[in-house]
């Protein structure tokens, strides 16, 4: 594996989308394509023998939801970045993508540019995200940490209970508020590499901790008995 | 001479209940203590007696008279005192060669005990202080080298006044035979009084107590009896009293006979429905009669109130009970039994008693009434004690029926409520319908079809169709913006169509400026008032990029609190473009978003100054959706009276 080259694996059923995607990888020195898959079957194969730093995903599959996918790979290979292509960027496809283990979307009109800064972002250890998702995650951890849920007053959900840092906290605030990565960078006195830094951390905790509340929440079910 | 009673006959009442079996079981057993044979050592059937002078041995010479035992004599009111001397002979086959006793049975009188001229012992008789009346049998031990073979002489000297007087019986024998007699005597005329009087005490005092709770007439009626047959158990347990109370001590038991007897009548005739106030003054005046007769003369009376009046109260309970016998019995019919056959067994006692009393009848230690009276009283008790438990029955009843009850309007409310909230929760889901149909159709639908016409035309190049679906697309993600999860959050929208204009302004080189920094987190507003505010923001921000020529835009969010009104949200996008000409202010944009902000009860102002810039404010009062993290799943204004009539009409 070169240092400098970032593998990259497409999943994505409709071939229009994936012609653009494939387009804009291959024609990006830095970029390098490994597989191409246009159904769950066929990425599944991929995923299993090949090796890649990438996963750019489509959740809407003919064979099956794209989730799957995403939970997989970030549990058997969570060095991977997973990027879910989206047509809207809103929120309920971005958080249950997010709670999967994807760390970054991206829409399906952005620009070649887009693409490729968005997968530089994931590679530097970034994570975009917008203010709805930032508020419905902040949402998320709230209503999981078991706590009074939407309920709870502005900052003051328990910080002792939360998976968040209080500097994450504050970060996913502003966001919901609209402001940038370089406002909120300037406001908190840090650079915005570090805010989305501070981002993939807590896309990071939320997958974690919806995979801790899934065990959970099967064993509330009799799913998992034996194990519980 | 005692004969033996046939064992009490066991009446064949059909379905006789429990509690009235009991009672017979009860009453059986009685009778059958009281008829067991008892042993006999010697009874003595004779007697000699002759007049002495007080505390004086009959002289040598006295007349000495014979008599058969039980022996009775009378001395009339006034009498002073007189003494008697009552000889008894025992022959004796052998010298005893055992304790021997003398038992004597209702000697009522007492006196000094001889046997061959000695003293074995001295019972209160009566003195110049005192005056007794015993009915306890008097055991008495006799040495038994004081008994000689052949004839053995037993001397009673004893002294009385007026009154009824009695020597019942008079037996002799070694101890152990004797004994047993006297334990049943005793029983009978001793501790059966204090039976029946504790017996009648406790009830008076409960009775007494429920009747001070609740005025009820059977309550009284059983405290009165109750009360009454104490004072009857204390004349027959008070054996010695003060000379000149005597007269008292007789009062006393005419008033608790009178009065017990008047109760009973009452109640015979209440069973019967017959009780009136006429009846049970008439009852009392004849009561009252008999004590205040003896009290005015002095006791002179009394021999004719014991032949007349006490004859004439157990008359009175008599009609009393063929009252109730002849009514036909209406209602908790085996408690009538019970009462009715109680008074029978009682006015059958109360006529055993005066045959005694009167001599008709051999055995006086043997009163009935001291066994039947608190039977009676039981008898009287059972139905107000088992009104008592059916009302307890009763109330539990009504209080599991009431709980029930309470349970059932509780399912029902609770159904009610869930039939409610799915109908809340169905016009919620209606209305968002509405309005995302009114949304399509106002904002995407109109911006395809007249695209496409204009596509149709050949009116656009292929960089115009680009344009026109981007800004489709744009339109359509702004209203998923707005559609969003918990989607009364403006701000959050707001910052998204931010997020998603970003890329723009940097496209073209334009700064956007977004300063939010003093809005709470959340800032939750009327869903449907979203899209529009969102609209007029983006509206706002696409002049500015297209339009205006400026160099950076600034978006200024803020809540301010005017006054004591309610606060409101103040959004200001201004830029230092070109500004707008006056003839473009009432342009077809404009004309949208003043219509938009009208449509959420906001205001919009425009001012523009041409060279300096543009600054657009909207301004919208924060009424009922309160900034902070208080939301609900649904805040659409609910006709819920509506709703309900709804139910109704469906049958809910």
């Amino acid at each position: 594996m070169s240092s400098e080259m970032t593998t990259v694996l497409i999943v994505e059923d409709e071939p229009e989308f994936r012609m653009r995607f494939k387009q804009i990888v291959e024609s990006e020195p830095t970029l390098e394509l490994v597989g191409v898959a246009a159904s769950k079957r066929e990425a599944q194969e991929l995923i299993d023998r090949t090796k890649f730093d990438v996963m750019l995903i489509d959740l809407g599959l003919p064979d099956g939801n794209g989730t799957d996918l995403i939970r997989q790979v970030s549990a058997k290979r969570p060095d991977v970045d997973i990027m879910v292509v989206t047509v809207f960027g809103d929120e309920q496809h971005v958080v249950s993508a997010i709670e999967a283990g994807a760390t970054g979307y991206i829409l399906k009109d952005s620009t070649a540019a887009d693409v490729v800064s968005c997968i530089r972002l994931l590679r530097a250890g970034g994570s975009p995200v917008s203010p709805v998702v930032a508020r419905s995650v902040l949402r998320a951890i709230r209503n999981r940490m078991g706590g009074a849920g939407g309920n709870t007053r502005p900052g003051g959900a328990s910080p002792e209970n939360s998976p968040l840092s209080s500097r994450e906290t504050e970060i996913l605030q502003l966001l919901a508020k609209g402001m940038s990565f370089n406002e909120i960078g300037e406001i908190l006195g840090i650079s915005p590499h570090t805010v989305t830094a501070h981002i993939k951390k807590i896309y990071r905790k939320l997958a974690v901790h919806s995979r801790g509340e899934a065990v959970y929440e099967a064993t509330q079910m009799g799913l998992l008995r034996g194990t519980s | 001479m005692r004969t033996r009673l046939p064992p009490a006959p066991r009446p064949a009442l059909p379905a006789v209940p429990a509690h009235l079996r009991a009672l017979l079981l009860v009453l059986a057993a009685v009778v059958a203590l009281f008829v067991s044979p008892l042993a006999r050592a010697m009874d003595i059937r004779t007697v000699d007696l002759t007049s002495t002078a007080v505390g004086a041995a009959p002289a040598d010479d006295a007349q000495w008279q014979s008599f058969d035992l039980p022996l009775r004599w009378t001395s009339r009111p006034g009498e002073p005192l007189r003494a008697v001397a009552l000889r008894m002979r025992i022959p004796l086959e052998a010298p005893a060669d055992q304790a021997w006793a003398l038992l004597l049975s209702h000697a009522s009188t007492g006196g000094r005990i001889f046997v061959n001229g000695r003293m074995i012992g001295e019972i209160q008789s009566a003195d110049a202080a005192t005056e007794v009346r015993w009915r306890r049998p008097h055991l008495l031990a006799i040495d038994p080298s004081l008994l000689a073979a052949g004839e053995n002489t037993i001397l009673l000297q004893t002294a009385y006044r007026s009154g009824v007087h009695v020597l019942a019986g008079v037996e002799a024998g070694p101890l152990a035979e004797v004994r047993g007699a006297y334990d049943l005597q005793y029983l009978a005329s001793s501790i059966l009084p204090w039976v029946g009087g504790t017996l009648a005490a406790c009830f008076a005092m409960i009775f007494g107590l429920l009747w001070l709770r609740r005025h009820d007439a059977t309550i009284a009626l059983v405290t009165l009896a109750s009360g009454f047959w104490v004072l009857r158990s204390a004349f027959f347990l008070i054996e010695t009293v003060p000379a000149g109370a005597r007269l008292w001590l007789d009062a006393l038991f005419y008033v608790a006979n009178g009065g017990f007897a008047v109760v009973m009548t009452l109640v015979l005739l209440r069973l019967a429905a017959r009780g009136s106030t006429r009846a049970a003054w008439i009852a009392a005046l004849y009561a009252a009669l008999g004590p205040l007769l003896l009290l005015v003369t002095s006791g002179h009376a009394a021999p004719h109130l014991d032949n007349l009046w006490l004859p004439g109260l157990i008359g009175m309970v008599v009609i009393g009970l063929a009252y109730a016998l002849v009514s036909p019995v209406r209602k908790h019919e085996s408690l009538q039994v019970v009462v009715v056959t109680a008074m029978t067994v009682a006015i059958a006692a109360a006529g055993y008693d005066y045959g005694v009393a009167q001599g008709w009848l051999p055995d006086a230690t043997m009163l009935a009434l001291h066994w039947a009276g608190p039977l009676l009283l039981i008898g009287l008790a059972t139905p107000v004690v088992d009104r008592f438990v059916g009302i307890l029955g009763e109330a539990e009843g009504a209080r599991n029926d009431l709980e029930s009850r309470v349970r059932e309007r509780e399912q029902m409310l609770k159904r009610n409520y869930e039939r409610l909230r799915e109908g809340e929760r169905m016009q919620a889901t209606a209305a968002e319908r509405q309005r995302i149909m009114q949304d399509m159709h106002d904002g995407l639908g109109t911006q395809l079809v007249s695209s496409l016409m204009l596509v149709e035309r050949d009116a656009l190049t292929q960089a115009q169709v680009a344009q026109v679906l981007r800004e489709s697309i744009d339109d359509m993600r702004l209203a998923i913006d707005a559609l969003a999860q918990g989607n009364s959050d403006l701000l959050a929208a707001l910052g998204n169509l931010r997020y998603r204009m970003e890329p723009r302004f940097r496209a073209t080189g334009i700064e956007l400026i977004w300063d939010a920094r003093e809005m709470p987190e959340e800032l939750n507003v009327n869903p449907d008032h979203v899209l529009p505010i969102l609209r007029i923001v983006q509206e706002s921000l696409t002049n500015a990029l297209k339009h205006s020529g400026a160099r950076a835009v600034s978006v200024s969010l803020q809540v301010k609190q005017v006054g004591d009104d309610t606060p409101e949200l103040q959004i200001r996008v201004t830029d230092n473009g070109k500004g707008i000409a006056n003839e473009r202010v009432g342009g077809r944009g404009l004309l949208n978003m003043r219509s938009r902000a009208n449509k959420v009860g906001g205001t919009l102002t425009l001012e523009s100054v041409p060279g300096t810039g543009t600054r657009v404010k909207f301004v919208y009062a924060l009424s009922e959706y309160h900034t902070g993290l208080t939301r609900t799943s649904t805040q659409m204004g609910l006709n819920t009276e509506a709703i309900i009539e709804r139910f109704r009409e469906g049958g809910g």
